[in-house]
């Protein structure tokens, strides 16, 4: 198989060079501005991290897995791994430095109705693969725990095949002291689906990137998100989703608030490329700002090469509604108690998307954790 | 006297509302206020109901022989005082029915009472809501979201009958209800008059104290109570207009 390895590592040399070329992203690229890395993160840091760790403690039945650190990649990996989307920077980086990490498959015609649990812990690089083929179906759910390190820079690449689904929740709890970033990386297939979640509780910096294929006919991509954030912490989700192929739909919507001096940043790029007749986006992002000095920066783009499409988008920050205040404070319910349930169901619709309830439970589990500190003031 | 309120002026946005508006009412009794728009029929009960915004710049408020205005909104709820809102919010993301419970526990909390568990908070709330036709479907839904004019009044009302204040304070209850509604609201209404409870009535029409009679009626007009009589002072508003009867001194 040895002979095999080799597309891997020409893949992961020339990440290496591309990466020294181009070095850490900062605010001068556009999508970059509202999260500086090269501020405060320098390319040896990341180079350096080491590799960080995964675990899924059960694999079910009809699932297979392959683990990245071990040789002997199987034709599925060579084919996929740091093959799939455009790699942008930091997913270079973590095709380079990651001297490990996962692929799972789901074979044709497969329908995995148990969820697979990754945890992923510790700094460092690490690469995740997903490949989901014809019909198969399969959802994952992928919680970080963040101890001391510094930096972690995930790469996630997705293959869907032809009426595959994949269902994607991200929750990654507050990590104060470090930094994190995350490139997910989509193609989906002729009527394949795509539809994640992501609860975001901040970091130092905190940076998922997602880019979305749409290259198949009749593919979908359902993006939905909450980010709770308090003292100083920062949240970016940036997406940018083309639709290549006709008859595509995308929707996406966020909510964040945002209390002290946090900064919550989305971004949501969506390009219809020439052809793509028939296709429709929608997305919202809405926040609320729980004190004077905290930020919300919400940015829309739309770019449109085809005729007859549909794309929607509206974003909104404010602050809690007044009269709702009262009505609730009238009916005796202490302001702070009024406050968190006014908060609830404003993030409500963005949660209630999520099909698995215990998943749900966990985004409004991270929710209720994150509350307290976004509910302050800035000190 | 379980509400005075004494020579009371209050501004909104810098524009002077109440000029001097006095009007005291004992528990048991049912007051009307009726005046025209703009008289600042709303502003009274927002300041009773301690909203934010509403600057009380002299006079006073006692309640129960306490000072009513320091109080927060929700420590006034606690005591006693409801406002059945002329333009109840909706709320989507909460459940009436979590609403209701979350409002009934906290005041109990505030009281030092025990708190009700979700069972008894439902055998609590079906049984008050049955008699206002309110059904376990309506309760299931987010607070207010897609009910009809109607159906929002039946829900304060059912607040009013869950929280048993002694104080309530309905403001406008009957704009927006066709006559069914109306008599279903205001039956509801008079099946909580009780010797330990007042209510002040605020209305435009006369129409609503065919059904909810009142004891005492005073109107309001440009930030006063300009003449005070018992329940055929309303049948006179109504037949000559609030221009005339404002007419004849007080």
């Amino acid at each position: 198989m040895s002979a095999a390895l080799a597309p891997i590592e020409a893949r992961r040399a020339e990440a290496l060079d591309s990466f020294r070329v181009r070095g850490m992203p900062h605010r001068r690229f556009e999508h970059w501005r509202y999260s500086d890395l090269r501020a405060v993160l320098d390319a040896g840091q990341v180079a350096q991290a080491g590799t960080a760790r995964w675990q899924i403690s059960e694999i079910p039945d009809g699932v297979e897995m392959f683990d990245l650190s071990s040789g002997g990649a199987p034709e599925w990996v060579v084919k996929n791994l740091g093959n799939i989307g455009n790699r942008p920077t930091m997913e270079e980086a973590s095709l380079a430095f990651a001297d490990g990490g996962v692929a799972l498959r789901v074979p044709r015609n497969r329908r995995i109705v148990e969820p697979v649990r990754l945890q992923i812990s510790h700094a460092g690089n690490l690469r995740v693969l997903i490949v989901v083929e014809d019909g198969a179906t399969v959802s994952l759910s992928e919680l970080h725990t963040m101890d001391a390190g510094l930096v972690r820079n995930v790469g996630v690449e997705i293959a869907l095949g032809e009426a595959a689904e994949f269902s994607h929740v991200r929750c990654a709890p507050p990590a104060p002291k470090s930094f994190n970033v995350e490139h997910i990386a989509v193609e989906a297939g002729r009527n394949a689906r795509y539809t994640a979640h992501f609860g975001n509780f901040g970091s130092r910096l905190s940076r998922t990137e997602l880019h979305i294929l749409l290259g198949g006919e009749g593919s979908e991509a359902h993006l939905s998100g909450v980010t709770v954030l308090g003292a100083e912490l920062h949240a970016d989700v940036t997406s940018h989703i083309e639709h290549v192929a006709g008859k595509t739909l995308s929707t996406q919507l966020f909510k964040h608030v945002a209390g002290g001096r946090a900064r919550a940043v989305y971004q949501g790029k969506i390009t219809v490329r020439e052809g793509a007749n028939g296709s429709d986006s929608r997305q919202t992002a809405k926040a609320l700002l729980m004190s004077q000095r905290a930020e919300a920066d919400l940015k829309p783009e739309l770019i449109i090469f085809a005729d007859d499409v549909k794309c929607a988008h509206g974003a909104a920050v404010g602050d809690l509604d007044a009269d709702s205040l009262f009505y609730m404070r009238s009916r005796g319910i202490p302001e702070r108690e009024a406050r968190r349930l006014l908060i609830h169901a404003f993030l409500e619709e963005a949660v209630a998307v999520i099909e698995d309830g215990a998943l749900r439970d966990i985004v409004w589990r991270d929710v209720e954790n994150a509350l307290p500190r976004a509910m302050e003031a800035a000190k | 006297m379980m509400l005075e309120v004494k020579d009371l002026h209050v501004t909104v946005g810098g524009k002077k509302i109440l000029k001097g508006l006095t009007l005291s009412m004992k528990a048991g009794e049912v007051h009307a206020i009726m005046g025209p728009n703009g008289s600042g029929k709303s502003t009274l009960s927002y300041v009773l109901a301690g909203r934010e915004g509403y600057e009380v710049a002299g006079g006073s408020v006692t309640y129960d022989g306490h000072n009513l205005l320091p109080m927060k909104p929700e420590e006034r709820a606690a005591k006693g005082v409801f406002l059945a809102m002329q333009y109840p919010v909706e709320i989507p993301g909460v459940t009436t029915l979590t609403f209701l419970k979350t409002a009934l526990n906290a005041q109990r909390r505030a009281r030092g009472e025990s708190e009700l568990d979700a069972m008894n908070v439902l055998k609590f709330v079906r049984q008050r809501a049955t008699a206002l036709q309110i059904n376990e479907e309506m309760l299931k839904r987010a607070l207010n979201v897609g009910f009809s004019g109607g159906e929002k009044k039946r829900l304060e009302i059912l607040q009013m009958s869950l929280f048993e204040p002694r104080l309530a304070i309905l403001d406008e209850t009957d704009s927006g209800l066709d006559i069914d509604a109306l008599k279903l609201v205001a039956e509801g209404v008079n099946t909580l008059r009780s010797p330990q409870r007042g209510m002040l009535v605020i209305t435009h029409y006369q129409r609503l104290l065919n059904y909810i009679v009142p004891d005492r009626v005073h109107v309001l007009a440009e930030g006063r109570i300009v003449r005070e009589g018992g329940k055929e002072l309303a049948l006179e508003l109504e037949e000559k207009g609030y221009s005339e009867v404002l007419k004849v001194p007080a």
